[in-house]
């Protein structure tokens, strides 16, 4: 069972847009919070963290950009990434992505389906 | 049609020139803070200040720094920042502190940085100046049909506490904190009618919420303890919660010592940016640039005093996650400095406040990791800031539309916002209908000129 948590200032959007568009038996959706995600990723009790501030990067990659390090964190600001790139970007190993709140609507629907494929 | 004309311009006089002083301040301070920057002891945009501790830990170079800056921040500095000041003639943090966030971390130099800092200040101060004093000169004057921004914006922010005790506490608490700030309103304005009327609601509608964040928290902790127990008395381990919160704890109080370090040019930095909101030519938050125009000083170091409240924590765990701090710090020096008589006051306040924050750091980060409730609500709050603003400023860019142009400017102003939105919000939310008014603004001053449109009225 893939697990994904949601945090940052529009946790609640996100994670009724992932419930909306997820197969629920196959990945599990919850709101959280930066801290408790970071312990929960650290720990391996959850596998992907999805973050919206209004940066895309402060509130919500802040504390797990200090605490999981670099190599596992992205940010897309503002834009809105392609399907390749989030590909191409859990193949490099990311697992925390943080995304601007005025693009939840289009950047949630990429990283769902990204996600479900390989939760598959 | 003269004196329409001549009754424009005069509505318009109250124009923000800003003086030798307070060109020198802007200056100064954008070399302060691009100075600040470079050497990643605060950066503005909270979305870059996680990606510092690499930089400080030297993990990466500054110009892979530079570029995540320069990511994060330009959409804020066009689509935010330049298009507020424009539409309403007050300086504002992004158009002065994101570049200088850049601008500092792309210096290779340590002397280059302030050099650099102080020419965007420059810049900023000399071509905002010259671009108020022609807008106020056209027949069209969209800077004073800006001032219509104010009462939406004080009114509507009013409620912003009853949507975030909605989203967290759920309906019916939120409608009754609705229904109760709603009373307060009518209340204030029957007895105290030289107040603004949202004060009292808005003061009980943070109260509201605090009281029910820390109440759950609280709470909760109760539950956490007798469970421990519980589990303590079945002779379980209980070391794997406590383990957990190590790596956390090492990496805050590595990054509070870190900023102690350097508490007098913090104790400047804090000085100058309250003398910076003491001189009036300056808004902290997304609307209180409007109410400044209007020369609403005390109602906008209300607003900018709630919106404290949605920042500690963010600023406060992004601070101590990657040891840089932030430029305006809580931010909490812009209503002190709207609010203050004297420009000496706000430096010595200014100054005083910041080394008050630097120093409550470290204890802040572990009163919040201790109240997880206070910090959601932190979230809610500024999501439910933003909600009600948004509203504000499109409803508040729509009456300034109709007053330069009737159905016209209001089909020019709506339509150009309806255009971002289908466009993916090239231009920040936020901004986008005051940017409309600005566009708007030239296009009616265009088919005035051509002969196509005449001015609604005076």
């Amino acid at each position: 069972m893939t697990k994904i948590l949601t945090g940052g200032v529009g946790k609640t959007e996100v994670a009724e847009a992932l419930n909306g568009l997820l197969d629920t038996g196959r990945v599990e959706v919850a709101v959280s919070s930066d801290m408790d995600a970071a312990m929960k990723l650290r720990a391996g009790q959850a596998d992907y963290y999805l973050g919206t501030c209004h940066t895309g990067a402060g509130a919500s990659l802040g504390l797990l950009l200090g605490l999981l390090g670099s190599d596992v964190c992205h940010t897309f600001g503002r834009s809105v990434p392609s399907e390749d790139e989030v590909n191409s970007l859990l193949d490099s190993g990311k697992k925390v992505f943080g995304f601007g709140m005025d693009q939840i609507a289009d950047t949630t629907p990429v990283l769902a389906r990204a996600i479900a494929a390989r939760a598959a | 049609m003269s004196t329409i004309l001549a009754s424009t311009a005069e509505a318009g006089s109250k124009s923000l020139d800003f003086s030798l002083g307070q060109q020198l301040t802007v200056i100064a301070l954008c070399a302060l803070t691009a100075f600040i920057s470079h050497m990643a002891l605060a950066v503005f945009n909270d979305g870059v200040r996680p990606f510092m501790l690499d930089f400080i830990q030297g993990r990466t170079t500054r110009t892979a720094t530079t570029a995540v800056a320069f990511g994060l921040s330009a959409g804020f500095i066009f689509g935010l920042g330049a298009p507020m000041a424009l539409a309403s003639g007050v300086l504002n943090p992004w158009l002065l502190f994101l570049p200088t966030d850049v601008l500092g971390i792309l210096s290779p130099k340590k002397w280059l940085a302030p050099l650099l800092g102080g020419a965007w200040g420059a810049v900023v101060v000399f071509g905002l100046g010259g671009a108020n004093d022609l807008a106020h000169e056209l027949p069209v004057d969209f800077l004073t049909a800006m001032q219509e921004m104010s009462t939406p914006i004080l009114f509507l922010f009013t409620l912003f506490p009853v949507l975030a005790i909605t989203k967290q506490f759920g309906r019916l608490r939120g409608g009754i904190a609705g229904v109760v700030e709603l009373a307060l309103v009518v209340v204030t304005m029957k007895a105290w009618p030289d107040i603004f009327p949202g004060a009292v609601a808005m003061a009980v509608g943070v109260l509201i919420l605090i009281g029910f964040a820390v109440q759950k928290d609280l709470n909760q902790r109760r539950l956490d303890r007798a469970e421990k127990a519980k589990a303590a008395a079945a002779g379980d381990t209980e070391a794997a919660g406590d383990a957990a919160d190590d790596p956390m704890n090492s990496l805050f109080s590595a990054s509070a010592a870190r900023i102690r370090r350097y508490l007098p040019l913090y104790m400047a930095l804090g000085a100058g940016v309250c003398l910076l909101a003491q001189m009036h030519v300056f808004g902290g938050g997304e609307a209180t640039s409007f109410l400044i125009a209007k020369g609403e000083y005390a109602e906008a170091a209300q607003v900018d005093f709630y919106r404290v409240f949605g920042f500690i924590p963010l600023i406060a765990t992004t601070a101590l996650a990657s040891g840089a701090y932030a430029i305006a710090g809580f931010t909490l020096v812009y209503p002190i400095g709207y609010l203050l008589p004297s420009p000496w006051l706000a430096v010595l306040a200014g100054a005083l406040v910041f080394a008050v924050e630097v120093l409550a750091l470290s204890y802040l980060g572990k009163v919040l990791g201790r109240l997880p409730s206070v910090r959601d609500s932190s979230e809610h709050l500024r999501n439910a800031i933003s909600e009600s603003l948004w509203l504000a400023i499109l409803f508040g860019s729509l009456m300034a539309a109709n007053t330069m142009g009737g159905g016209l400017g209001i089909m020019i102003v709506g339509g150009l916002y309806l255009l971002n939105e289908a466009m993916g919000r090239v231009v920040v939310r936020m901004a986008a209908a005051p940017a409309a008014v600005l566009v708007g603004g030239v296009l009616l001053n265009l088919l005035y000129w051509l002969d196509l449109f005449t001015p609604v009225k005076g």
